[in-house]
C-alpha cells in the first residue's frame, strides 16, 4: 500500500466534485432551457451541488501533507497575492473548486430566496450562465487533473472525457434520488413527471458514457495496470459493479422514460452514484498498484 | 555569469560501494532507515523521503549473475514538470538550473510525486512535505561539488559546469566506444527535456536501467485533455437544449397515467 499516493480521500473528492457539478449543471440546464415546467429539477439541483463539493475540497485539504498550509495554495507572499499557477491542473481546480462553491451558494440562494426581487430571476440566470462553464470545467478538471500525470494508467486524452459524462449522470442520478426520496416520504399523490423524464435523458448520457468507457478500456487494454485491474478482484467489480450495475441497468431503465414506482427509482439512482464513485476508486487505487 | 550546474554519473565506472548513498546521507542529515531484503543487494530497496539516492542494482537476463548500476537521485531537469506543475509554487528552479523544494512552503499535495517522469519526489508522512534531493545546494553555494560526488571513489560521478560535463561524458564515450565497437554509450540527459542536469553515460539501453526511452513531461499537450474531456460534456448540453426545450403537454398526462 506504500505506493498508493492519492488515496481513498481523493477518490471521495474526484466523486464529490463530479456530483456537485452534475447536479449544478442539470438544475441550471432545466431553468435556462425549460424554464417553469422543469421548477422542481432547479430547485432540487441547486439545492443539492454545493454541498457535496464543500465536502470533497475538506477531504482534499485534510488529505494534504501539512492541512494547515492549504492557503499556500490560494495566496502567496510577495507579487500578485494570489496564488495562481496556470500551468498546473491543482491549480486550476483549486480556483475552479472555490468559484464553483462560492456560485453554487450564491445560485442556490437565488433560486430559492431569489423570487421576491424583481432582478431575481435576471440575477438567477446572470449566474447560472457562468454556472454552467464553471460547472462543466469542475466536471472535466477531476480527469484532466489524473490525465496530465506520469501514470500510464490515467494519461490518455480520454480520462477526462469518462469523468466528465459520467459526473453529469451522476448529477442528474443524484437530483431522481432527491426527487423520489421527497416523493416517497412527503407523500405526494402523483410521481413527479421531471423524475420519468430525467431517467430518459440519462439513459442517453449514459450510453454516451458507456461508449466513451468502452474507448478508453481499447486504447489502454495493452497497459499492465489495466490489465491487473481486470484481472483481479477489482475486474469483478468493474464488469459487475460500475459496468453491469452502475450503468447498463440504469441506461436500460431509463430508455423509454415510462413513469415507475418511486422504490425504484430511488435504487437505480442510487446504482448510479454508487457505480461512478466506485469507478473513480478503481481506475484512482488501481492505477497506483 | 550564471553557469548551469550539471552531473554526469558514467555508470560503467559505478563499482556500487554506495559511498554516494552514505556521503548523502551524512551531509543532508537524513536518518537511516528501516529496511528488507528484496531480492538483491539494493538497499533501502526505494528512494523514500529520508533517502535521496540509491545505487539500483539491475540484473539484466534471469539466472546469470550480470549486474548493471544506476546511481539513482533527482535528474534536475531544464524543463521540469515538479516546478511547472507545483500549485503552491514550491518547487523551484535556479539559474544553475537546481531544482529544490522550499520545505516552508510546500503542501504535501502530491501532485509533483504523481507526475515526475522519473519518479523522483517522495512524501514525508512525518514532516507532512514532499522531499528530494537538492543537488546539495548549501554545498554548491559555496563552491563545493555536492557530497555523492565528493565521495564517489572511482570518479564515476562528475560535477562541474554542464558544457565541461558534457565534453568529459564525450570523451568516456569515445573511450568505451574503442573497446566496445558494437553499440556507442548513450550520453542520456544531453538532450533529454531540453537537457537534463544529472546525465547518464549508458553503455546500455535506457529502459534497462529502469529509464524511459524517451522522457518526457506528462502535462504535455494538456490543453487537449481539456478540449475532449468537454466535447462529450457539450454535447450533452446541446442534448439538454433540445430535449428540454421543447413544450411538453405529454409529461402531465404521462404522469396522470
Amino acid at each position: 500500500m506504500e505506493h498508493i499516493i492519492w488515496g481513498i480521500p481523493v477518490a471521495f473528492d474526484l466523486f464529490l466534485a463530479g456530483l456537485g457539478a452534475g447536479a449544478l449543471l442539470i438544475a441550471i440546464a432545466a431553468d435556462l432551457f425549460g424554464g417553469r415546467q422543469y421548477e422542481r429539477i432547479t430547485r432540487t439541483g441547486a439545492v443539492i451541488a454545493p454541498w457535496p463539493v464543500i465536502v470533497g475540497v475538506i477531504l482534499l485539504v485534510i488529505d494534504l501533507g501539512r492541512p494547515l498550509r492549504f492557503w499556500e495554495l490560494l495566496f502567496r507572499r510577495g507579487p500578485g497575492f494570489l496564488m495562481f499557477n496556470p500551468d498546473s491542473v491543482m491549480s486550476i481546480g483549486v480556483w475552479l473548486l472555490t468559484i464553483f462553491v462560492i456560485l453554487s451558494l450564491v445560485y442556490g440562494a437565488l433560486v430559492l430566496f431569489g423570487w421576491p426581487f424583481t432582478w431575481g430571476k435576471k440575477a438567477k440566470q446572470g449566474v447560472g450562465m457562468i454556472g454552467l462553464v464553471i460547472s462543466l470545467l469542475v466536471a472535466v478538471y477531476t480527469g484532466v487533473l489524473l490525465a496530465s500525470t506520469a501514470n500510464p494508467l490515467w494519461n490518455t486524452v480520454l480520462l477526462p472525457a469518462v469523468f466528465s459524462v459520467s459526473a453529469l449522470s451522476t448529477g442528474i442520478a443524484a437530483v431522481v434520488f432527491v426527487l423520489s426520496f421527497t416523493h416517497i416520504y412527503g407523500a405526494r399523490a402523483k410521481v413527479d413527471p421531471s423524475i420519468p423524464e430525467l431517467e430518459k435523458i440519462n439513459s442517453r448520457v449514459i450510453s454516451l458514457e458507456l461508449l466513451i468507457v468502452a474507448l478508453f478500456i481499447l486504447v489502454r487494454i495493452t497497459s499492465p495496470s489495466l490489465r491487473m485491474i481486470l484481472g483481479s478482484a477489482y475486474g469483478l467489480l468493474w464488469w459487475v459493479g460500475i459496468i453491469g450495475l452502475g450503468l447498463v441497468v440504469p441506461l436500460v431503465f431509463g430508455i423509454k422514460g415510462k413513469v415507475r414506482k418511486p422504490q425504484t427509482s430511488v435504487v437505480v439512482a442510487a446504482l448510479v452514484v454508487l457505480g461512478s464513485f466506485f469507478l473513480r476508486y478503481v481506475i484512482l487505487i488501481g492505477g497506483q498498484i | 555569469m550564471i553557469t548551469r550546474k550539471a552531473m554526469l554519473i558514467d555508470v560503467s565506472r559505478c563499482m556500487a560501494c554506495r559511498a554516494c548513498q552514505v556521503a548523502c546521507k551524512q551531509w543532508n542529515q537524513l536518518p537511516a532507515e528501516k529496511t528488507h531484503f528484496i531480492g538483491t543487494y539494493q538497499n533501502p530497496p526505494r528512494l523514500s523521503a529520508k533517502t535521496w539516492t540509491i545505487v539500483n542494482f539491475i540484473e539484466p537476463e534471469e539466472g546469470k549473475t550480470r549486474w548493471l548500476f544506476r546511481k539513482q537521485q533527482c535528474l534536475h531537469c531544464t524543463e521540469a514538470t515538479c516546478v511547472s506543475i507545483c500549485p503552491s509554487g514550491a518547487a523551484k528552479q535556479r539559474e544553475d538550473g537546481i531544482v529544490y523544494f522550499d520545505q516552508s512552503i510546500c503542501t504535501g499535495c502530491k501532485y509533483c510525486v504523481e507526475s515526475c517522469p522519473f519518479r523522483t519526489p517522495q512524501f514525508d508522512p512525518l514532516g507532512g512535505t514532499v522531499r528530494k534531493c537538492t543537488f546539495c545546494l548549501d554545498r554548491v553555494l559555496d563552491g563545493l561539488e555536492p557530497a555523492c560526488a565528493k565521495a564517489c571513489s572511482t570518479g564515476a560521478i562528475v560535477f562541474g559546469e554542464r558544457h565541461q560535463v558534457v565534453q568529459v561524458a564525450r570523451q568516456r564515450q569515445e573511450v568505451l566506444s574503442k573497446g566496445n565497437p558494437g553499440e556507442i554509450p548513450r550520453i542520456y540527459g544531453e538532450k533529454e527535456l531540453d537537457g537534463l542536469g544529472v546525465m547518464y553515460l549508458l553503455p546500455e539501453r535506457a529502459p534497462l536501467y529502469g529509464l524511459p526511452e524517451h522522457p518526457r513531461m506528462p502535462i504535455d499537450k494538456v490543453i487537449f485533455k481539456w478540449a475532449v474531456g468537454i466535447i462529450p460534456g457539450l454535447a450533452v448540453l446541446y442534448g439538454l437544449w433540445r430535449y428540454l426545450g421543447k413544450e411538453r403537454p405529454s409529461s402531465k398526462k404521462q404522469s396522470e397515467a
